[in-house]
């Protein structure tokens, strides 16, 4: 019997899947597994118990919870997929390869689909895991587990082929010199819009209450509860309540829907497959600016700055590359969306330190958005830094250098507005500038580093390029970092109180030798902060510097 | 052909270079010199290890033991130093595609500290003349063919004027006047005094133009010198340089598995 191409290319692709997962060390793997299981563990583990909780004791809201659950899984799918879905649907000389073959494009976008779908899969996994566990607590039949399996898959499915119907739609609608813009636009702005919506909504639900009232997050989702993305959580609760014919038109339903998406994906896929090649498959054909432009950059007077020159590059890049710039969105988004939902406004202590967690928390989200991949985002151009007369040390500085400009903006901004509305003096303000400014330099310090450590040049998407050495130490550094500096600050603010005898904590003494003592424990958590970001910078410098793949 | 300004100097000299990757060494004792002004070709089949030994020449690659010098600085003692003297272009070059051709060769210069101003953009403008570029200005690189990849590759090493020039096939992809051209060219660039070492398949190419070649087999220097004297050590007189090439790197006669290929089946 002969293979169908669909088949063929998924073996293909899995085939080099295991490759490259076989290729690592053998210690890599054995970590690999070791974080699975963790993740599988605490996280699957206590998202099922949250559910089995939640099943049990709270029969009235299951319908919502599950509602909410598929929509919100949506809209964090759609939020974190769509360079993935340009990736696997538009991009790579294997694409331009199955295109040359005698292989219909309904093929190639069912191969591709099911390989877009499985960064979808492993988001959706969490959701699975409480989906099943609040079966588990309400009681719920075989059929319920079964059913939801299925639902969660479709749910995936339609999700990934929503985003391919937009890309398309952008590709046969958009003028080509157009359509990388407003592809990135659409990307960034689809699901970061919606999740910056959501959380508006949510916030009453955590404004300043002697504890949180979910009231208002409940009449939200009662209020989307039309939506297609809620229609599998209407079918698994009536499950649950034995009404397996109510189920059965809800997973109806569900199941026309993704027949439908799937078609006009499918449709749409094969007349703009062409077109996507061309304008996703490389970077743009034409700039349109004009050569009286150019110039001026060139004519400038001065020696040549490397660092200036990998900013202007670097930059350069953003602007031409859809997938990395699609990213950005959401990552400028994002903050200002945490920023509304969790704002308390009114000068407290507790408001206070609500507020330099959300500042720590932005300082490192955007660090990790924009520098981690700042060095392996070289590519094969990481060989001309090589090969040209400046050290990893310069490299490495020039990449903290240039992210560090838009996380401090970007983090000052939020700290002005915030100590502002929230009624803080001159001092607060200070405070707070300060401490940006030292968790910026050393959240931006360790992203860099990160991506150094353990760089994957040929990955082709930002968030395949580090590898896992390099996350697990970006990720344990910033971690540390973060504690170590939020610790110091307390100990400084406190300690100063305490010296002045202005404050009391527990059982200490507020006295001028207390406070002291205080402020020596704030240093020397600040020193260990700033050593943990000098040894990783110093390992990334050792790493990079012994760096010699060939990169291809 | 301009007679090249060698002065006898060395400027480029691999000292028992070994490099090995896992059980296989690819390089294996590798030891040449090259003299300043001096087009020398460096041949040898797939896999021979001709572009491992460049990419331990410019410093991509540590070598397992040996070292190299570039015009008498150790390439992995101080390195800085012997990178600024050195270009290297590798056979699939080093660009960055969402860059324009004018954009990269400013991102070049830069990293190589060249002062800005009047003079380096007349240099640039002259560089994307040469190489028919200057017409495609406001072209990402990404979209550029890989002949015209290589033009901006090759004009990215002269926008900053080294004394030694490493080239990995560096007429791959070119059509017949643009290869002409790079020919032409480094033969201007050798009489005045810049030093090539020349790694190609196109032996036409190494016999016009290289003073020298060293042939490479299987991580091992098998030959070194003039034709003339490749032509004695090989006991025949008349041989053409592929004849050579094919003598000193024995393998099957490719009659003779053609044959075997189009034998008809039994």
């Amino acid at each position: 019997m002969t293979r169908s191409a669909t088949a063929i290319i998924l073996a293909a692709d899995l085939r080099a899947w295991r490759h490259r997962l076989l290729k690592r060390s053998a210690a890599r793997l054995i970590i690999l597994a070791l974080f699975l299981v963790f993740a599988a563990v605490f996280i699957g583990g206590g998202v099922f118990a949250a559910g089995v909780t939640a099943g049990q004791y709270l029969p009235g809201g299951r319908d919502t919870l599950l509602a909410g659950g598929f929509t919100g899984l949506s809209v964090l799918m759609l939020v974190v997929g769509f360079p993935t879905v340009i990736a696997s649907f538009f991009v790579g000389r294997d694409l331009l390869q199955l295109v040359l073959a005698p292989v219909r494009p309904i093929e190639i976008f069912a191969a591709r689909l099911l390989l877009a779908m499985g960064a979808n899969l492993l988001i959706s996994s969490i959701l699975l895991a409480g989906v099943l566990g609040l079966g588990a607590g309400s009681g719920a039949s075989f059929v319920y587990y079964v059913l939801a399996i299925v639902l969660i898959f479709i749910q995936v499915l339609v999700i990934t082929a929503t985003q391919a119907v937009l890309m398309s739609l952008v590709l046969r609608w958009i003028p080509a010199r157009l359509a990388r813009d407003v592809a990135a636009a659409v990307a960034g702005l689809a699901g970061a819009g919606f999740y910056v919506l959501w959380n508006l909504n949510l916030r009453q639900s955590f404004s300043p209450r002697s504890r949180p009232d979910l009231s208002n997050l409940t009449s939200v989702i009662h209020r989307i509860e039309w939506l297609p993305s809620a229609w599998p959580g209407h079918a698994l609760s009536a499950v649950i309540a034995g009404e397996y014919g109510t189920a059965a038109i809800w997973s109806l339903f569900s199941l026309v829907l993704a027949a439908l998406v799937m078609g006009a994906a499918a449709i749409l896929y094969e007349r703009t497959l062409l077109a996507g090649l061309g304008v996703f498959g490389g970077p743009q054909a034409v700039w349109r600016r004009g050569a009286s432009k150019q110039i001026p950059v060139v004519a400038r007077r001065g020696a040549g700055s490397p660092a200036r020159a990998i900013a202007r590059k670097d930059w350069l890049g953003y602007r031409r590359d859809i997938r990395r710039l699609s990213r950005l969105i959401p990552a400028f988004l994002f903050p200002i969306g945490y920023g509304l939902t969790f704002f308390r406004p009114g000068r407290s202590v507790t408001g206070f330190w609500t507020e330099i967690f959300l500042v720590a928390f932005i300082s490192m989200f955007l660090s990790s958005a924009l520098a981690t991949p700042s060095i392996p985002s070289e590519r094969r151009g990481f060989q001309i830094l090589r090969m040209a007369p400046m050290t990893m040390w310069q490299v490495i500085w020039a990449k903290v250098m240039l992210t560090l400009p838009p996380v401090l903006t970007l983090t000052l901004l939020f700290s002005l507005v915030v100590a502002t509305v929230g009624g803080g003096g001159i001092a607060e303000l200070a405070e707070m500038a300060v401490l940006v400014t030292w968790l910026g330099v050393g959240f931006v310090s360790i992203g860099v580093s990160a991506g150094g450590i353990d760089p994957q040049f040929e990955a082709a998407d930002d968030r395949r390029a580090v590898g896992l050495v390099g996350t697990f130490a970006g990720l344990g550094a910033a971690l540390g970092f973060g504690l170590l500096s939020v610790g110091a600050t307390a100990l400084f603010v406190f300690g100063v109180g305490v010296a002045e005898g202005n404050v009391h904590i527990g059982p200490l003494p507020s006295s001028p030798t207390i406070g002291a003592l205080m402020l020596a424990a704030g240093l020397v958590m600040a020193i260990g902060a700033g050593a943990i970001v000098g040894s990783l910078l110093w390992f990334a410098n050792s790493r990079l510097s012994a760096y010699e793949g060939a990169i291809s | 052909m301009v007679p090249p300004a060698t002065d006898g100097r060395i400027a480029i000299e691999a000292k028992q270079l070994v490099k090995r990757f896992g059980v296989v060494r690819a390089v294996d004792g590798v030891s040449f010199q090259v003299r300043r002004g001096e087009i020398v070709g460096f041949l040898g089949a797939n896999g021979a290890g001709k572009t491992t030994t460049l990419r331990m020449l410019c410093g991509l690659i540590t070598p397992t033991s040996g070292t190299a010098l570039i015009d008498g600085i150790d390439i992995f003692g101080e390195p800085l130093q012997a990178k600024a003297k050195l270009g290297y272009l590798d056979e699939e070059p080093f660009v960055h595609t969402h860059l324009t051709g004018r954009e990269f060769l400013d991102y070049i210069a830069d990293l190589y500290r060249m002062p800005r101003g009047p003079e380096r953009q007349q240099r640039m403008e002259r560089l994307l003349g040469l190489f028919e570029l200057a017409d495609r200005n406001g072209e990402l690189i990404g979209a550029y063919s890989h002949g015209m990849r290589q033009k901006i590759g090759l004009a990215s090493l002269l926008i900053r004027e080294p004394s030694v020039l490493l080239l990995d096939e560096p007429t791959n992809g070119l059509d017949p006047r643009s290869a002409r051209l790079v020919k032409d060219l480094l033969e201007e660039l050798a009489a005045r005094g810049i030093t090539v070492l020349l790694s190609t398949h196109i032996l036409e190419v190494a016999q016009a133009l290289c003073s020298r070649v060293a042939i490479i087999d299987r991580g091992h220097i098998v030959a070194t010198g003039t034709i003339e004297e490749l032509r004695t050590q090989a006991g025949s007189e008349k041989a053409s340089l592929e004849d050579l090439f094919l003598k000193l790197t024995a393998g099957p006669e490719s009659k003779e598995l053609i044959e075997r290929l189009l034998a008809p089946k039994p």
